[in-house]
C-alpha cells in the first residue's frame, strides 16, 4: 500500500467508512484492495476540507471509484459529521455534514474557482445566463443519502447533489439539466452550478447545484395517497404529466446545432439492434426462471411465445426520430409541487454505463417507463396501503397520460401511424417488464407478480 | 475552459478512465473505411458513414476500431502509399470528419486506432518529389539513394509477384532508390535525424487530434545495414523505443501495435522490455489454426504456442483469423504452405504472393460449427482478438476481383439495393457488393441476422460479451493441458481468482478426452454459455465428451459459489 499522506485518513479507515454508507453500491462483493487515489484540497482556512477519490477493487479484476469529501479539524474540536479517522492530531470526518464546508463549496462555484491537487484539478462553475444567486447560502442541511449520491439543502432554496460512485466522462444528469435549463424548460429544478475533476484516474462530474423544489411528495407517494382518497383527481394529474413529458421531449429535440442533442434519423438497423438486445434478455431471463415461484406460473415456459410477440411488435416501419431523453422515467422521478409536475433525477438507469445512458433513443422509451410505473402503483397500492384499487385505474392512467403526451409532443419524433406508435411502445414496455422481472426475482420476490402481469398483458394484447 | 461545459476536443481522457492496459482486455474491429458505410452517397465509404454506424459497433461490444490508412494517397497500394501524412483522402472526408468520428466514438466508449506507415511514402509524396529533384535538395537524404543496385543484396523481396528488385532506377534523380515493397513506395531514410523528427511530428498530430494509437505498418524494415537481411535491426528497435517514450510522455493510454510479420522469437523484440510497442500481431498462429482444423489435429496450435516466448506484462499479442490482407503463409514451412494451398486455395486465383486471399466464412466452407470453433479458439488465447468487418455476419469474398479487393467489398447492411451500403447508383460503387446466392448480401446481411435469433451475428455478440466478462481472457496466464487425444486443444486461463478451462475439439467426429485437472480438485466447472454446472473435479482424470467441432468454456468455481 502506498504511504498515506499526512493530510489524509488512513486507507483502512476510509474503506470502513465508505463500505458502511448507503451509497456504497457493492455491499455483497468481496474487496481485495482499496486505496486513496488522490486528494484535492478544497479549503485551507479552517475547517480544512478536500475531495478524496478512493478506488475499491473487487474480484475478478473490477473496481469502483468513490468521492469522499473530507473535513479536517484539530482533535478535540467537535466535528459535525461521522468521524472517519483520527491521525496526527487531526480528526477526519464526513465533510458534507459540515455546513461550513458545504457552504464553501457553493462559494467556490460562485467564484468560478479552480483548485489543484498533486495530480488533478477541480473546476467549480456556475451556469451562466440565468439569474445569479442572490446571497450567500446561510443554513445548510445535509439530507438523506440516496443510492448513488448525497445532498445538502441550503435555506430551502438550493440543493447540492454530490455524486459518490464516479464514472469517466460527463454525468448525463449535468448534460441534460444544463441543456433544459439553458433552453428554458420550466418543469425542472433549474441547474445553478456544478463541479468536476480533471486528471488521473478519470475526468468526472463530481456534483451539481440546483434550485431546491419544495414539494409535497414524489409522484409515487402522491399516487398512492391519491388512490386512497381521490383517484379521479390523479387521472387528471396523469394527463398533465403526459403534457409535461411531451413538452420536455420537444425541448430536448429543439437544438439541431448541438451534436449531442440534435434529433437524428435512426440508422436502418437501430430497431433491429434494440429488438435483438431485448430478445436476448428475454431468452436469458426465461433460461434463469426458478421453478418454485408460484407468481411465475402464468408465464413459465412461455419464453418463446414472448420472443415471437416481440418480433411481431417490432414491425414498426419508420420508428420516428431518436433524441436524448430522461432515461429512467417513472413516478419516483417526478414531483408534485401542489399545482404542477417537476421532473427530477436525470442520471439515467444506474445499472447502465454512461455511454449507454447517453445514447439517443426514441422518446417513447420514457413514455413506456411511466406506463410501467402506472402498472406498479396500481398493483402495489393494495400491498403498501391496503387500499382497493378500481379495476380500470391503470388503464385510465395510461389513457390520460397518453392523451396528454400525444397531444403535446412533436409527432415527427414518433412513428408515423398510431398502430406503429402502439407497437413501439409495447416493445419498450416489454423491455422494461423483462428488466423488472429479473430485478424483482433478485430483490423483491413479493413483487414478481407485477412484471409477470405486465408480460402477460403484452402477450394477450395481440398486435396493434 | 472557463464557463464551457463541453470538452472541445476529442481527447479520449475526457471519456475514459485512465487505464494503461486497456488494450489487453479489448476486442478490436478492423474496418476498411471505403467498404463500411457511405455517408455522402458517392459510392464509397467514409468517416461520416462510419460515425453513423457506431451504434452498431457499440451494440456488438467492440472496444477499439482499427482503421486502414485513410491519408491522402494515389491508392496504388490500398492507401499504404501515403502522399500526405497530414490530410485524409477526400473520398473519406476531412480532418473535421475525423475529429467528429473520434468524439462520437469516445462518447460511446469506443477507441480508434489507425494504420500508419513509417517505413515508406508514396512516390507522390512531396518529400520524395523534392528528394529526387536534385542531389543538392535539402530532402535528398530523406530517402535511400544509390548509384548501383547491388547494395543490401541479402534483403529478400517481399512482393515477389510484382517486384524483381528492392532497387528501382529513377531517371529524374539519376540514381537508384531503395524500396522494400512496391517500386512506387520509396523507403524513408531513418539514418537521417530529420526524418525521425518529421515522423514523430506526424504521430503527435494525430494523437493531438484524439486518435488512440497506431498500427505501425511494416516496422521491421526502417533501417538498412550491409551484410544483414535489413529486418529487425537494433537501430530499428532503438527508434521504436524513442517513439514509445515520446508517446508515453505526452499521451497517456495510447497504443502502438507493431505489424511485424516475423517469427514470435523475433516479434517479441518489438515489445522491448515493455518499452517499444504495446502490441504486436502473432502471425504464425493463424495459419496453424486453419491447418489444425483441416488436419483435425491440435498439434500445430499447441506447438506454435509452445514456441511463443513470454512477453512483458504490459504487452499483448494481437490475434486475428482474417484481415484485409491475404492469409499470409510467410511464417510456415514450404511443406506446410503446399498443404495450405491444396486445402484452402483450390482455385489458383485464391493465391496472392505467399498467401490466400479469402475471407473467414468461405475459407471454412461457410460451416457454422467451424466458424464458431475457430472464433472460440481465437478468443480463448492470450491475446486481444481482432475481428475483420463483415466476418461477424459470415460475409463471403470475390476471388475474381484483383489483388486483395476480393476481401474488401462493401459491408452487407441490408438486403436492399447496394446491400444498404450506399444510396449512390450501383455503377458508382467503388466495388460491387457480393451477389452470389450463398454469401451475397441478399442472403447474408446485418438486418436479417438481427431478426434471426440463431444467427451468427447474435452468437458473435454474445461471445464478445462473454470474453469481456472474464478478465482472465485478456490478462490471465496460458496453461496448456496435455491430453492423450491429439484432436483436443485444452488449456487453462487464470487471472487472480478467475479460472477458466477451455476445451476445443478439432475433429469432425465426436471425441472423448480425459483431462488432468487434479490441481483444481473440488472446483465445479460451470459452462459459460448455458451456465450449467458439471460434476465437481475429483482426483481422477476428468472425462469430457465433445461433439463434432465442439467446444466448452468453463468457469471453475468453488463448490459453494
Amino acid at each position: 500500500m502506498a504511504e498515506t499522506p499526512i493530510d489524509a485518513p488512513s486507507e483502512p479507515a476510509l474503506v470502513d467508512f465508505i463500505t458502511a454508507q448507503r451509497w456504497y453500491r457493492s455491499k455483497s462483493r468481496e474487496i481485495v484492495h482499496a486505496n486513496l487515489v488522490t486528494t484535492v484540497p478544497l479549503t485551507t482556512a479552517p475547517p480544512r476540507s478536500s475531495v478524496a477519490l478512493v478506488e475499491v477493487r473487487f474480484q475478478p479484476g473490477t473496481h469502483e471509484i468513490y468521492q469522499v469529501i473530507l473535513g479536517a479539524r484539530p482533535s478535540g474540536e467537535r466535528s459535525p459529521g461521522t468521524t472517519i479517522d483520527e491521525a496526527g492530531g487531526t480528526t477526519f470526518y464526513e465533510g458534507l455534514a459540515d455546513p461550513a464546508i458545504a457552504r464553501e463549496l457553493v462559494e467556490l462555484m460562485k467564484a468560478g474557482a479552480k483548485v489543484s491537487g498533486a495530480e488533478g484539478t477541480i473546476d467549480l462553475r456556475l451556469v451562466e445566463g440565468i439569474a445569479p444567486l442572490e446571497q450567500a447560502p446561510l443554513e445548510a442541511l445535509a439530507v438523506s443519502a440516496e443510492q448513488s449520491n448525497s445532498s445538502v439543502v441550503f435555506d430551502d432554496a438550493l440543493i447540492l447533489k454530490v455524486y459518490r460512485r464516479l464514472e469517466a466522462g460527463m454525468n448525463p444528469e449535468l448534460e441534460l439539466l444544463r441543456f433544459l435549463t439553458v433552453h428554458g424548460f420550466a418543469n425542472i429544478a433549474a441547474l445553478r452550478g456544478w463541479y468536476e475533476y480533471t486528471g488521473p484516474p478519470l475526468d468526472a462530474t463530481l456534483g451539481i447545484l440546483q434550485d431546491y423544489a419544495r414539494c409535497e411528495n414524489d409522484g409515487w407517494e402522491f399516487a398512492l395517497d391519491a388512490l386512497a382518497s381521490v383517484p379521479d383527481e390523479f387521472v387528471a394529474h396523469a394527463r398533465r404529466l403526459g403534457e409535461v413529458t411531451g413538452a420536455m421531449h420537444i425541448v430536448l429535440a429543439s437544438d439541431p446545432s448541438d451534436a449531442n442533442f440534435a434529433p437524428e434519423e435512426p440508422s436502418v438497423e437501430s430497431l433491429g439492434l434494440l429488438v435483438a438486445s431485448v430478445d436476448e434478455e428475454i431468452e436469458r431471463v426465461f433460461l434463469d426462471l426458478p421453478g418454485d415461484v408460484e407468481a411465475l406460473d402464468s408465464i413459465a415456459g412461455r419464453g418463446e411465445e414472448v420472443r415471437d410477440q416481440l418480433r411481431m411488435l417490432s414491425r414498426v416501419g419508420s420508428p420516428g426520430r431518436i433524441i436524448r431523453h430522461h432515461g429512467d422515467y417513472h413516478l419516483g422521478q417526478v414531483l408534485w409541487t401542489g399545482d404542477d409536475w417537476l421532473v427530477v433525477d436525470f442520471e439515467g438507469e444506474p445499472a447502465r454505463s454512461f455511454s449507454e445512458r447517453r445514447q439517443k433513443r426514441s422518446p417513447l422509451r420514457d413514455v413506456a417507463g411511466m406506463l410501467r410505473s402506472f402498472a406498479y402503483v396500481s398493483q402495489a397500492a393494495p400491498m403498501l396501503r391496503g387500499v382497493e384499487v378500481p379495476v380500470d385505474f391503470e388503464s385510465r392512467l395510461r389513457e390520460g397520460f397518453l392523451a396528454g403526451y400525444l397531444g403535446t409532443v412533436d409527432t415527427s419524433l414518433l412513428p408515423s401511424d398510431e398502430h406503429a406508435i402502439e407497437r413501439l411502445l409495447a416493445v419498450f414496455e416489454l423491455e422494461k417488464a423483462v428488466y423488472e422481472l429479473r430485478y424483482e426475482l433478485d430483490n423483491r420476490p413479493d413483487w414478481v407478480g407485477i412484471p409477470v402481469a405486465g408480460i402477460e398483458r403484452l402477450l394477450g394484447a395481440g398486435v396493434p | 475552459m472557463s464557463g464551457e461545459l463541453e470538452p472541445t476536443v476529442s481527447e479520449p481522457g475526457n471519456w475514459f478512465e485512465r487505464d494503461p492496459l486497456w488494450f489487453k482486455r479489448a476486442v478490436f474491429y478492423e474496418i476498411h473505411l471505403r467498404g463500411f458505410f457511405d455517408g455522402n452517397d458517392d459510392g464509397s465509404g467514409d468517416f461520416r458513414g462510419l460515425t453513423e454506424k457506431l451504434d452498431y459497433l457499440q451494440w456488438l461490444g467492440i472496444d477499439c476500431i482499427w482503421l486502414l490508412p485513410m491519408y491522402a494517397s494515389p491508392f496504388r497500394d490500398g492507401g499504404y502509399d501515403i502522399a500526405d501524412f497530414y490530410s485524409v483522402d477526400p473520398d473519406y472526408g476531412t480532418i473535421d470528419d475525423v475529429r467528429a468520428l473520434l468524439e462520437a466514438a469516445h462518447r460511446r466508449g469506443i477507441r480508434v486506432i489507425a494504420d500508419l506507415v513509417m517505413n515508406h511514402t508514396s512516390s507522390d509524396h512531396a518529400w520524395f518529389q523534392e528528394s529526387r529533384s536534385s542531389p543538392d535538395s535539402p530532402k535528398r537524404d530523406w530517402y535511400v539513394w544509390s548509384d548501383e543496385d547491388t547494395r543490401y543484396s541479402d534483403a529478400r523481396i517481399i512482393f515477389i509477384d510484382t517486384e524483381t528488385s528492392n532497387w528501382t532506377w529513377d531517371p529524374v534523380a539519376g540514381a537508384y532508390y531503395w524500396h522494400r515493397f512496391f517500386a512506387h513506395q520509396p523507403d524513408l531514410n531513418y539514418d537521417n535525424p530529420e526524418v525521425q523528427e518529421a515522423m514523430l511530428e506526424v504521430l503527435r498530430f494525430w494523437l493531438d487530434l484524439g486518435l488512440d494509437g497506431f498500427r505501425l505498418d511494416a516496422v521491421p524494415y526502417l533501417y538498412e545495414r550491409e551484410g544483414t537481411n535489413c529486418e529487425n535491426l537494433p537501430e530499428t528497435h532503438a527508434f521504436l523505443a524513442r517513439v514509445r517514450a515520446e508517446v508515453d510522455a505526452s499521451f497517456p493510454d495510447r497504443v502502438l501495435l507493431a505489424e511485424a510479420n516475423q517469427w514470435p522469437a523475433d516479434v517479441v523484440e518489438y515489445f522491448g522490455n515493455g518499452n517499444e510497442c504495446h502490441m504486436a500481431f502473432h502471425f504464425p498462429i493463424m495459419p496453424r489454426m486453419f491447418m489444425a482444423l483441416r488436419r483435425e489435429d491440435a498439434t500445430p496450435i499447441i506447438e506454435v504456442l509452445r514456441n511463443t516466448p513470454p512477453i512483458p506484462d504490459n504487452c499483448q499479442w494481437g490475434l486475428f483469423l482474417r484481415n484485409h490482407d491475404e492469409l499470409t503463409l510467410e511464417m510456415v514451412t514450404d511443406e506446410e504452405r503446399d498443404y495450405m494451398y491444396s486445402e484452402y486455395a483450390k482455385d489458383p486465383r485464391m493465391k496472392l504472393n505467399l498467401g490466400i486471399r479469402r475471407r473467414l466464412a468461405p475459407l471454412l466452407d461457410y460451416g457454422r460449427r467451424e466458424i464458431e470453433l475457430m472464433t472460440a479458439i481465437l478468443f480463448s488465447l492470450h491475446g486481444s482478438p481482432i475481428l475483420y468487418y463483415g466476418d461477424e455476419i459470415g460475409m463471403g469474398d470475390n476471388v475474381y476481383l484483383g489483388d486483395r479487393d476480393g476481401v474488401r467489398t462493401p459491408m452487407h447492411w441490408t438486403a436492399d439495393r447496394n446491400a444498404g451500403f450506399s444510396r449512390a447508383d450501383f455503377a458508382q460503387l467503388y466495388l460491387p457488393p457480393l451477389m452470389d446466392p450463398v454469401s451475397g448480401f441478399q442472403a447474408v446481411n446485418v438486418e436479417a441476422q438481427l431478426r434471426t435469433p440463431t444467427s451468427l451475428l447474435l452468437w458473435m455478440r454474445r461471445f464478445i460479451a462473454l470474453r469481456k466478462e472474464h478478465p482472465g481472457f485478456g490478462l490471465g496466464t496460458y496453461e496448456p493441458i496435455v491430453t492423450g487425444n491429439p484432436r483436443i486443444f485444452a488449456h487453462i486461463r487464470r487471472y487472480e481468482e478467475d479460472v477458466i478451462l477451455c476445451v476445443h475439439n478439432l475433429s469432425r467426429a465426436a471425441q472423448a478426452v480425459e483431462l488432468d485437472l487434479s490441481a483444481f480438485e473440488g472446483l465445479v466447472p460451470v459452462e459459460m454459455l448455458g451456465r450449467s454446472s458439471f460434476p465437481p473435479i475429483g482426483t481422477l482424470p476428468y472425462l469430457l465428451t465433445l461433439g463434432s467441432r465442439g467446444f466448452f468454456w468453463f468457469e471453475l468455481k468453488g463448490a459453494d459459489g
